[in-house]
């Protein structure tokens, strides 16, 4: 078996590839951020009476998180309609 | 998400090690500044009191928590969403 000469070139490295990726992951990162930043200040009380999430609180992310999807979906939809309704301008 | 070669994947895992660097440095950056806006009120002196010290423990703690479960939350919504 060689490794030089023909064979498939399927381990070059095509850049747009890892950027087309990267972005991605940069997406879903700043989602993640966001919903974090949102549900604690929906849901975590900040006297922090004791170190864990109470049961109340844990719910609340839980539903939070649920929701936030939902809304983001919910908006996605929608714009798509509004997009089409123009004649998709 | 397009499938990456393993030359490709080697390089978008170095990208992603010094993302993750940066998004720690970003969190440890929140929780300061989130910890001491909610813990520190006293300025009658310049040393932290026992009761804020133990505040900014249990914010940080509260927080890490929180961000861990959305976490968890987040992955299931992912997974679910992949296979449907």
């Amino acid at each position: 078996m060689s490794f030089f000469g023909m064979g498939n070139n399927n381990q070059a490295v095509n850049p747009q590839n890892i950027a087309m990726a990267e972005q991605e992951v940069e997406m879903m990162s700043d989602i993640f951020n966001r919903i974090v930043r949102s549900c604690q200040e929906k849901c975590i009380n900040n006297k922090y009476h004791e170190a864990d999430l109470t049961k109340g609180e844990s719910v609340c992310i839980d539903r939070c998180v649920a929701k936030y999807f939902e809304v983001n979906q919910k908006l996605s939809e929608h714009m798509q309609k509004r997009g089409e309704a123009r004649g998709g301008m | 998400m397009e499938r990456l070669n393993a030359k490709e994947q080697e390089a978008l895992g170095q990208v992603l090690e010094a993302k993750q660097l940066k998004e720690y440095l970003r969190m440890y950056s929140t929780l300061t500044q989130n910890c001491f806006k909610d813990c520190v009120q006293d300025f009658t002196t310049n040393k932290l009191s026992k009761k804020e010290g133990e505040c900014i423990i249990k914010c940080a703690e509260k927080f890490l928590k929180h961000s861990e479960r959305v976490g968890q939350r987040f992955a299931e919504f992912n997974a679910k969403q992949m296979s449907s």
